[in-house]
């Protein structure tokens, strides 16, 4: 099977797994007590405005005839209507998908860019200071909470330094006449870019510390291999040694961490984004459900559930890309 | 004879480890002529890999080369010197580690390792670590060495070796794995290939195989070998001359049949004796007692009293250094063995040892018998 077919037919096994998602929040979104309905109208409503609510987001029909209207739904693209915000579903998430996703992929970005090279040396250097430096800096960074990493930045570099705003995100891509301040594009990605960096960096430290923790141990094994007792016998230099030899076998493990911790950083994005007050998936997410939102809830389930099946198709697919002795799954 | 290619005189090559110095290699001198095959025998754990290492000067800390000269091709691979205050300094003529690199390693004096699994790279094809190693070594352009590469492997009998230049290690078998090291070594076209018990991992029709051909490609190119092994029927098959190691120590040197049929050295008749043979059964296995005592502290006087059969009172005090034993006129025959007359400190005179390599079955035997 050849990687483009592998990936094609990883991408078709996610749908079961979408499916099972929307059941599972559909039922569970349902059995919490409470009514969105009264919730919206408060607790003496007149009866004939809550049914003409009840019938307007279909909440009249039995259970099993909503599940299914959903899930024809979803399989059209409709995610249905929000009650709280009473716009539809889908709507709500592309205005705030592409927010959490940059917010996302910059916290990678920063932890893959700073993680491997820090992992490496410290490899490299095995007890020596710069080992100990970047093993202390990564047990940190694992065991602290993002939300007080983010809290600390906000007190540090946004009320004491005033180097950067402590709230709200300003998309790249954004129209520079809705930006105040900005004339131009290039004004608009400076503005961006100095929003983004202390969500990131608080979103990305427990992502970076993971990552060099792995990359280390990785690099410190594939170090001693005999492969690369054999490399330094037949004089190949330490640089392409260390650069090649070694570390192509031991970015495997790093790729399944970078993976996984698409999953953790989703939870972290929505801590993130309350911290720094930005208007993402992880905000909406948390009104979804202190109003009972019932397609709102599955809507953004949905979605985090979309992206970490992605995560793992990638982490898979990569994983096959640098390991020839993985089979395509047609063995 | 003429100037050896290799020289090693008095090498030793020690760990410092938290549980005190490893003497693994303790004073070895050998030296291998141009064309020949010297084999290294020993048991697990006798020094033998610290040895080659100790050549290329790969050694990996704690390990440190602590004394010694190897000289290859009138240059200074390793040599030692006193400064003004006594301390111990490389001399000046001693190559860097810069030129160990680029014109040692690989270029003179190419490896083939024991395990054919581990050796090569899994996620290179077989071809591009073939390629890159004679690049390197042999200044090619990159066209040229997969040439060299696809032929070489041609010559180690690998079937198809375009198509199989372009395959990754897992797609080979053991035997196979170990003809592209051997493919790797020869064509980077040194003049001496180190080979670490290459055949040990492989089942024995397989070995049988490997080694007809490297006989036959080591004729073809006229390299030297050094072959180390644990097999004695491995050195039978291969070897010109043998150096049997012992806990460090180099303890019989001899052409490979004096080595057999002239065999001086206690250690290297049990070594003899204890290959399985098809006329005997499991039972009439005749193995060597006891273990290996540790490097970290050998026994004093000969380390092999402990478990040699002809031991005696005066093994224990005197450490022998090996000796040429042959008649003149006789290729060299070295043994450190004290039972000789060249040695003449007293063996005959002396008792043999009480103790449990001798006596312990029967004086177990009395102590039973006074309880009673």
């Amino acid at each position: 099977m050849s990687l483009l077919r592998y990936t094609l037919w990883r991408l078709a096994q996610a749908i079961p797994v979408l499916i099972g998602i929307v059941t599972i929040t559909f039922f569970l979104a349902n059995q919490i007590p409470g009514d969105p309905v009264e919730i919206m109208l408060g607790a003496t409503p007149a009866q004939e405005q809550v049914e003409a609510i009840r019938a307007r987001y279909g909440l009249d029909r039995p259970i099993h005839v909503r599940y299914l209207t959903y899930l024809s739904g979803v399989a059209t693209g409709d995610l249905g209507l929000s009650i709280y915000y009473d716009r539809p579903v889908l709507e709500m998430i592309l205005l705030r998908l592409p927010v959490t996703l940059l917010l996302m992929l910059s916290a990678f970005a920063f932890a893959i860019v700073t993680a491997i090279p820090l992992g490496v040396i410290s490899a490299k250097r095995r007890n020596e200071p710069a080992d100990h430096v970047s093993r202390i800096v990564s047990l940190i960074g694992v065991s602290t909470p993002s939300f007080w990493i983010g809290l600390v930045l906000i007190i540090v570099f946004a009320f004491h330094l005033g180097w950067f705003p402590a709230r709200g995100l300003i998309l790249p891509w954004a129209d520079p006449a809705d930006v105040r301040g900005a004339a131009t594009r290039l004004e608009v990605i400076r503005q961006s870019a100095h929003h983004l960096f202390l969500p990131m960096i608080s979103l990305g430290t427990l992502q970076m510390a993971q990552i060099t923790r792995i990359e280390r141990s990785s690099m410190v094994d594939s170090l001693q291999g005999e492969y690369v007792t054999l490399a330094r016998a037949y004089g190949v230099p330490e640089s392409t040694i260390v650069r090649k030899h070694a570390f192509q076998v031991a970015q495997l493990p790093v790729i399944t961490i970078i993976g996984l911790g698409l999953s953790t950083a989703l939870g972290g994005a929505v801590l993130t984004e309350t911290v720094f007050e930005i208007q993402g998936m992880g905000r909406l997410i948390i009104t979804a459900i202190n109003n009972q939102d019932y397609e709102l809830i599955m809507g953004t389930t949905l979605v985090f559930g979309f992206v970490y099946v992605i995560g793992v198709i990638i982490t898979d697919v990569t994983y096959s890309y640098l390991d020839p002795r993985v089979t395509y799954g047609d063995d | 004879m003429s100037e050896p290619l290799l020289s090693v005189e008095n090498l030793k090559t020690q760990f410092f480890t938290e549980d005190g110095t490893v003497r693994a290699v303790d004073g070895i001198s050998f030296d291998v002529h141009e064309g020949e095959i010297v084999g290294l025998v020993g048991e697990s754990g006798a020094g033998k890999s610290v040895a080659t290492s100790s050549l290329l000067r790969l050694v990996e800390s704690p390990g440190e080369i602590v004394g010694g000269e190897i000289t290859f091709k009138g240059r200074t691979l390793f040599g030692l010197e006193e400064d003004a205050n006594g301390e111990l300094r490389p001399r000046d003529d001693m190559l860097s580690e810069e030129e160990m690199r680029r014109e040692i390693r690989g270029r003179e004096i190419a490896i083939i390792f024991q395990d054919p699994m581990e050796s090569l790279n899994p996620v290179f094809t077989v071809g591009g670590q073939l390629r890159e190693f004679i690049e390197l070594n042999r200044d090619l352009s990159e066209k040229e060495a997969k040439r060299e590469a696809i032929d070489m492997l041609r010559e180690v009998g690998i079937p198809a070796p375009e198509t199989r230049y372009d395959e990754y290690p897992h797609q080979f078998s053991g035997g196979m794995r170990q003809r592209v090291l051997i493919a790797m070594a020869l064509a980077c076209q040194p003049d001496l290939i180190i080979a670490d018990e290459p055949t040990t991992a492989l089942d024995v029709t397989v070995e049988g195989q490997i080694l007809e051909m490297v006989k036959e490609l080591q004729t073809k190119y006229d390299t030297s070998f050094i072959w180390v092994t644990h097999d004695m029927s491995v050195v039978a098959e291969i070897c010109d001359r043998v150096n049997v190691m012992y806990l460090g120590e180099i303890i019989e040197h001899a052409t490979v049949d004096d080595l057999f049929y002239d065999t001086k050295h206690p250690y290297t008749r049990a070594l003899l004796d204890s290959m399985p043979r098809p006329d005997e059964t499991v039972h009439e296995l005749n193995p060597i007692e006891g273990v290996m005592p540790e490097a970290i502290d050998p026994p004093a006087g000969c380390r092999f009293h402990s478990r040699c059969p002809d031991a005696r009172e005066v093994c224990r005090e005197v450490h022998p250094e090996p000796r040429d034993l042959a008649d003149e006129g006789e290729p060299t025959h070295r043994a450190a063995c004290v039972k000789y007359d060249a040695f003449d400190v007293g063996y005959d005179e002396s008792r043999p040892i009480e103790g449990d390599a001798a006596g312990g079955f029967g004086a177990g035997l009395t102590r039973t018998g006074g309880e009673e």
